[in-house]
């Protein structure tokens, strides 16, 4: 297999795969017509986990991971909402939040190239430090700024009638700005090359030339980025600053990226399949809730997909290998 | 090599042994011996029935009881909510009036984390408390910890949340709200609200939790009461936190949204459920009963968002929890099961002087806090 169908298969696999599953639930009865609203609550519901996830793609692909995300998500959170409440203009709060972002990932990023600890390791300390600091800050309970400066209107299923132009929720449009951005940097830039090039083999990369440990402490905080507007985001969502929000987040996160077609072993991952793997799981949620059917079984089936993507892409590998 | 090995095994040993009672931060002399607690099989297999007795009998587990001070250990599912704040004060206010009595308040960092909750009680009775005031995250999980304080004579007031066994028995005593009670007068205000006749839409809290569940029956109860109202229940848990419900809750609303009231039976479901309508622009528009009182809530009935909230009196159940431990340590014979009320607030009546102290509560002052 050349290196070019290589890649046309890993970004069709991923569509492919969301389309079957999507025709394969849309054919359980009952049927009901597919409105707009849903399809907004979809997109809306996939915002938060396919931005983290942009940032997640990244590290999976230079051959690292972060566990940390979920907690970052609630921190940067929480230093927005602290920053509304102290009547911090908008713009302020949310650099804030992605400052505060920014220096959770510089730190994982610190940790895994001046320490020299394993990611996994890492980013499992940092997840309890963050979470804990969120608590320490808020007080322990959930920051209600008076005043959101319409932050609140931003990612909201049904848009409110003075963003009816937008069609979908502006931060769907965000995703997908950032999405094509970080695509664009994987693929056309040197930084998004090295990325690759480590997590495909690292040894081969630090013979190259390439500076593993800038561009590995860059990828961690650049992800941070992302993790610290997902926080602004999750703020906008739930209207206050919730210290307990988001746990577990890294999973799904995780989830996202390996159902995209990504290989935990670094050096193959595309920002489309990432966004189809959110996709999945946010239409599986919405799809599970009109049939009707527990959470646990959703949970069950949703379990199933990331082995059998797993499973493909094992499985391909070893024919072209 | 050999002794070196034997060396280090041995201050391992030692530093785990000065560790283990630390987790459970306490200094002084534990009244329970560890041994008991940590072999917890025989608690395990033995059948409710065969429980050791830690009440009914009056030899206390301390016999120094009026003079040191006792230590109670409170412990709620969860340390974020307002509830628990309230909780946490009602506690201190019986341990202020009590003044021989200590309380430590400690709980899982997240409302769904059965484990957690499990391990800190196991750490508690390891630390040798004299009372353990618990709110089970689960009726069944939370048992064999239970037991096992009873099996080292350390007595266990349930409060909040119902634990499977017997009052009196298996456990000192249980205060709550009568959840089922709190249920019913939520269904009784919705036939009024909506006039006797349409759909209503009940939003479920999570999987296992046993006072949501029945405030979940008596609603349900209650609307049967009504045979123009169709309950609609899609069976979906609202899940742990208020991120939860709203998704959740707007999932719903995607494929249900003809009805003239909704129902959810605790404080974060109810404000996932406010995010969700006011996303839609449902809020005000479709009547809406909620169960327990935030200040978030409490803005959204006042702006007619929210039609009522049911409220408990947490205030009110920390106190007689730390007290029904207290005084059952002293050897006074306590009541098994204790209702601490539910009251029903409506925009016209959440500004009333009794409603206002159960809303409101002045919480800094007994948590001391600036």
């Amino acid at each position: 297999m050349t290196a070019n169908s290589s890649r046309v298969f890993r970004i069709l696999a991923p569509i492919t795969g969301l389309l079957f599953v999507i025709i394969l639930f849309a054919a359980i009865p009952p049927h009901h017509g597919v409105t707009i609203l849903q399809l907004r609550t979809i997109l809306v519901h996939a915002v938060i986990v396919a931005i983290a996830a942009l940032g997640m793609t990244l590290i999976i692909a230079s051959g690292g991971i972060d566990l940390s995300i979920g907690s970052g998500v609630a921190l940067a959170g929480v230093t927005a909402a602290l920053a509304l409440d102290n009547n911090w203009p908008l713009w302020a709060a949310i650099l804030l939040s992605l400052a505060t972002g920014t220096a959770c990932g510089l730190y994982n990023g610190l940790l895994i190239t001046a320490l020299r600890l394993p990611p996994f390791i890492a980013t499992l300390g940092t997840l309890g430090f963050y979470r804990g600091v969120a608590k320490w800050i808020a007080g322990s309970s959930p920051i209600s700024p008076p005043d959101l400066h319409g932050l609140n209107k931003f990612l909201q299923p049904q848009p409110p009638p003075d963003l009816e132009w937008s069609i979908v929720a502006p931060g769907v449009w965000l995703l997908l700005a950032l999405a094509i951005l970080v695509a664009w940097i994987m693929r056309s830039t040197v930084f998004g090359r090295n990325i690759l090039a480590i997590g495909g083999n690292e040894t081969a990369a630090r013979y190259a030339g390439i500076s593993i440990r800038t561009v590995k402490t860059a990828t961690y905080a650049l992800s941070g980025l992302f993790v610290g507007l997902a926080g602004a985001l999750q703020l906008s969502r739930l209207t206050q600053g919730d210290p307990t929000v988001a746990a577990g987040l890294e999973l799904d996160v995780i989830a996202a990226v390996v159902i995209g077609g990504a290989s935990l072993s670094g050096g193959t991952a595309t920002i489309a399949g990432t966004l189809c793997g959110a996709l999945m799981m946010a239409y599986l949620n919405n799809r599970c809730s009109l049939l009707g059917w527990p959470t646990f079984v959703q949970q069950m089936i949703v379990g199933h997909i990331i082995i059998a993507a797993v499973a493909i892409d094992v499985w391909r590998r070893k024919r072209s290998g | 090599m050999n002794s070196r090995t034997r060396q280090l095994t041995a201050i391992l040993f030692t530093s785990l042994a000065a560790i283990l009672p630390g987790c459970g931060k306490v200094e002084e002399v534990p009244a329970a011996k560890p041994g008991p607690a940590a072999r917890n099989n025989s608690a395990d297999s033995g059948s409710s029935t065969s429980a050791p007795s830690a009440s009914g009998d009056k030899t206390p587990a301390t016999p120094t009881a009026t003079t040191a001070k006792l230590k109670i250990a409170v412990v709620p599912k969860g340390t974020t909510h307002d509830f628990w704040r309230s909780v946490h004060a009602g506690a201190l206010k019986a341990q202020n009036e009590l003044g021989n009595v200590e309380v430590t308040f400690r709980g899982p960092e997240r409302e769904d984390d059965r484990q957690q909750q499990v391990d800190l009680v196991q750490n508690l009775i390891s630390a040798g408390y004299s009372a353990i005031v618990l709110a089970p995250l689960d009726d069944k999980a939370l048992v064999a910890p239970v037991k096992q304080a009873a099996a080292v004579n350390i007595p266990v007031v349930i409060f909040d949340s119902g634990l499977q066994g017997e009052a009196g028995k298996d456990f000192v005593s249980y205060v709550a709200t009568d959840n089922y009670k709190g249920g019913q007068l939520a269904g009784q205000k919705m036939i009024e609200l909506v006039g006797g006749k349409g759909r209503v839409l009940m939003l479920r809290y999570a999987e296992g939790s046993a006072s949501t569940a029945l405030r979940e029956q008596g609603f349900i109860d209650a609307l049967k009461t009504a045979p123009g109202i169709e309950l609609i229940d899609p069976k979906r848990y609202a899940g742990a936190t208020r991120a939860t419900a709203q998704e959740t809750s707007e999932n719903i609303l995607t494929s249900t949204s003809d009805f003239a009231g909704i129902y959810c039976p605790n404080e974060s479901s109810t404000f996932g459920m406010l995010l969700a309508i006011r996303g839609k622009g449902l809020a005000g528009k479709v009547k809406f009963v909620g169960f327990d009182a935030s200040q978030g809530l409490l803005d959204a009935m006042r702006n007619n968002e929210i039609d009522a909230l049911v409220v408990q009196n947490p205030i009110r159940m920390g106190y007689l929890a730390v007290m029904t431990a207290a005084n059952h340590i002293k050897g006074e014979k306590v009541e098994t099961n204790i209702d601490t009320g539910v009251a029903l607030i409506t925009n016209a009546t959440m500004d009333s002087p009794e409603n206002k102290d159960l809303l409101d509560p002045d919480l800094k002052k007994y948590l001391g806090e600036k």
